[in-house]
């Protein structure tokens, strides 16, 4: 199942997102925490040591590419997804794994 | 990174639970960012601000189609603010998942760095996000441990 965690800056939702992958990983799931804020810090709020946390190497914007197909554009992955976990992946806590994306862009916004 | 979380645990049957924490309001985003998953938690404090962001949301998430739209009250401190958001969300049709209460243990963790779940894994916001855990195995269909056994 693939959850996405939204709100209002401020509102907790990275606390909520790092509490509820650390209890789903606790009950057995397979759990993959994404941090797809501009601004990281699931891995502190998911209690990931801080020499992992230097370890870690956001995924570059170029694990994706842009496909034409039959005049619309598509992304599409460029390398296999679990290639692209293999490398950016890195465990946390109660075996949750994170991986931390490379922020969006938002030059000229707000 | 829409591309990614679409693909994310599709290799598995889905039985990879993805959680991904946005940027803050998904009107900034593409709309392609979030079409491909399952279930959004909207994380609302009990003010009209706050609210007003998954007022928006909401329809968003509606037209791409996603399954589970849910809220999530935080930093809930009267029964007062359980009011407020109820009715709000009562109003604009959108499930309230969980109330998850004020708690200090969350900022105490936080000025030591620390997760939580490591802090205090029994405080009160803990208890109630295990409220989410339970609703999400319940419409992936999945118990962790059964699965695995």
């Amino acid at each position: 199942m693939k959850i996405a965690v939204a709100g209002k800056g401020g509102s907790g939702k990275t606390t909520i997102s790092a509490t509820l992958s650390r209890l789903l990983a606790r009950r057995g799931h397979p759990v993959m925490a994404v941090d797809g804020d501009p601004n990281p810090n699931l891995a502190i709020a998911l209690g990931m040591s801080q020499n992992s946390r230097d370890k870690m190497v956001r995924v570059p914007k170029d694990v994706m590419e842009t496909k034409e197909e039959g005049g619309t554009r598509r992304l599409v992955m460029a390398r296999p997804i679990e290639e692209v976990t293999a490398e950016y992946a890195m465990p946390a806590p109660d075996g949750v794994n994170l991986m931390v994306m490379t922020g969006v862009d938002h030059a000229g916004a707000g | 990174m829409r591309g990614l979380l679409g693909e994310l645990a599709t290799g598995d049957n889905g039985e990879t639970m993805t959680i991904t924490d946005m940027e803050a309001s998904i009107e900034h985003m593409s709309r392609a960012t979030i079409r491909h998953v399952d279930a959004i938690l909207m994380v609302t404090e009990p003010y009209f601000r706050s609210l007003e962001t998954v007022g928006r949301m909401a329809p968003l998430a509606q037209e791409l189609g996603i399954e589970h739209i849910w809220a999530v009250a935080n930093k809930v401190r009267s029964a007062r603010d359980e009011e407020i958001i109820r009715s709000y969300c009562a109003e604009h049709g959108v499930e309230l998942a969980a109330v998850v209460p004020w708690d200090e243990a969350i900022q105490d963790a936080d000025r030591e760095g620390r997760a939580l779940m490591d802090y205090e894994p029994t405080s009160p916001a803990v208890v109630a996000v295990q409220g989410i855990a339970d609703l999400v195995e319940g419409k992936s269909g999945s118990n962790g441990r059964g699965e695995r056994g």
